[in-house]
């Protein structure tokens, strides 16, 4: 007997809590396995472009804070004024370059942490969550100590950051690097054998190599299928040339080898901040650099490694105080169109395991 | 035979090593603290509140109106009206928005003579919308008595 199946249409989200914001998928399935998959982004529109371009320079820092990826504002910031520097010709005093590559890396481990409590819940693992935020909270401490926000700084500016690090900072700092260590243990120990754990992530979501390439993936979802590439050392910006770090690259693709990499790259970023610090040479941490900064006729593009991936920002000047026409390389938008291309044939239990282990934030989707 | 007793020994060993973390942090000190009835000190850079504190000396405002912060807020919240000419001149309104504001502190980074500033406040919730738009009066009340200590980078002034 030849039972009658038909496929089925199965709206996901925009309010779902493993969606990571409000993001609508499609799904077409058929039976448990997914048919297509179709996703539904621009619930999060905010016209961060056409707003730049009303915004003198300075003010757009603080735009480009909350308006972009706000998990990793000041990766945001860093790509922001990277092209504002590089088209003004503003040079950045070299305390002020490690300040920020310090600053870079506590952020980066901070989105990171995020990212791994939120897929641990996403994987029912929800303990883990409570543990990373532990360790975030230190991270955001110390940037309170630095900057004065917590979640959006508004700390680099044209041309430097806006202080130098209070006193007695490194010192906790390092304190905390030794003890992110000791915990990144603990995670490896709920986490990595744990055998539930591993059946819903390992072979699960398997992006190759070539298709990683073609369809634009960055950032660890990229050195998770063995792309080896990442923009701190391929095109180095403030300190990345003068330290020493390693790329963590996996061959596996699937979602256990993203989750290797991020849990590397959160090692790598210790020994960067600690190499750091070490280095932190003195002077001064800001250049004199008008409030309404000028830029010259032209063009630039400057890209950076955000925590997500590679972020790009493309900068017109029309020599005007304000930015003439701004266009954002989001790594979150490119992300997510490799890995729901690769949906199809998993099952709707294994999309949740997929989807997280993208690290998408819609507001950096959306923008 | 030694394949599925070796996955499952795997199993045990993996499942015995997180519940070992969690029994562990169980006997570890507490990390929250309960918010309305404990607070946390926040740093002395603290992006909070605004307020306007008075010179100490002559008991006035320090705002010698330039309106430079009125100009540098990306939200437009600051609304300033002053009257009198040259050294008469005194501010007959300082508006500031705070459902506007984004704490994003340019207005005390360009402000030339410290009169705005953050206090280490943070709770600025309110039943009534209206509320929300600190005038004058507001401000002078919200300032702290002895001026924080902060080390920002004024605008072109260097270090």
């Amino acid at each position: 007997m030849r039972l009658h199946t038909e496929e089925l249409m199965l709206n996901m989200g925009p309010q779902h809590p493993s969606t990571h914001g409000v993001l609508r998928l499609i799904l077409t399935i058929d039976g448990e396995n997914i048919a297509g998959v179709k996703p539904d982004i621009g619930y999060l529109h905010s016209s961060l472009e056409k707003m730049m371009e009303h915004r003198t320079y300075l003010q757009n820092v603080a735009l480009v804070d909350r308006g972009m990826d706000y998990l990793t504002a000041l990766a945001n910031e860093e790509a922001y004024l990277l092209a504002v520097e590089r088209l003004g010709g503003i040079e950045v005093p070299p305390r002020a370059k490690w300040i920020r590559t310090i600053m870079l890396e506590f952020q980066r481990i901070s989105s990171h942490l995020v990212w791994l409590g939120t897929w641990g819940i996403d994987l029912g693992a929800s303990t883990v969550f409570i543990y990373c935020f532990r360790e975030r909270e230190r991270i955001l401490d110390l940037l309170e100590q630095v900057t004065g926000g917590r979640l959006h700084y508004v700390y680099f500016r044209p041309g430097g950051v806006l202080a130098d690090l209070p006193e007695g900072w490194t010192d906790r700092a390092l304190e905390f690097c030794d003890e992110l260590l000791d915990r990144m243990v603990e995670y490896h120990e709920l986490l990595t054998g744990n055998p539930i754990f591993r059946a819903r992530v390992l072979g699960v979501g398997v992006l190759p190599r070539d298709a990683a390439i073609n369809m634009g993936a960055c950032g660890p979802i990229a050195r998770g299928s063995g792309v080896d590439f990442d923009v701190r050392r391929a095109h180095p910006y403030e300190a990345y040339g003068d330290v020493e770090f390693d790329v963590p690259v996996f061959e596996g693709g699937d979602c256990f080898a993203r989750y290797q990499v991020r849990m590397e790259e959160m090692r790598q970023s210790v020994r960067i901040i600690r190499q750091a610090i070490e280095r932190l040479p003195e002077g001064e941490v800001r250049a004199r650099v008008p409030v309404n900064v000028r830029l010259p006729r032209g063009e630039v593009y400057a890209r950076t490694e955000s925590p997500r991936g590679d972020l790009g920002i493309y900068l017109v000047s029309e020599g005007a105080d304000k930015p003439h026409r701004v266009k954002i390389r989001a790594p979150s938008f490119s992300n997510l169109y490799a890995l729901t291309e690769i949906m199809r044939g998993w099952k709707v239990a294994d999309l949740v395991a997929i989807l997280g282990s993208v690290d998408i934030v819609l507001s950096d989707v959306d923008r | 035979m030694a394949e599925l007793a070796a996955r499952a020994w795997d199993a045990i060993n993996g499942l015995y090593l997180g519940l070992r973390v969690t029994f562990r942090v169980l006997l570890d000190r507490k990390i929250t603290v309960k918010y309305p009835l404990e607070k946390l000190e926040v740093s002395p850079r603290w992006h909070g509140l605004l307020a306007l504190p008075l010179d100490p000396e002559t008991g006035k405002d320090k705002c010698i109106i330039c309106l430079q912060c009125e100009r540098v807020c990306p939200d437009r919240c600051i609304h300033i009206e002053a009257t009198g000419k040259g050294k008469e001149r005194v501010l007959t309104r300082f508006d500031i928005e705070m459902d506007k504001c984004c704490y994003c502190g340019l207005c005390v980074e360009v402000c030339p003579t410290d009169a705005i500033v953050f206090i280490p406040e943070y709770e600025a919730s309110t039943r009534d919308r209206a509320r929300l738009l600190y005038d004058l009066e507001d401000l002078h009340r919200a300032a702290p008595k002895e001026p924080p200590a902060r080390g920002l980078v004024k605008m072109g002034r260097g270090r």
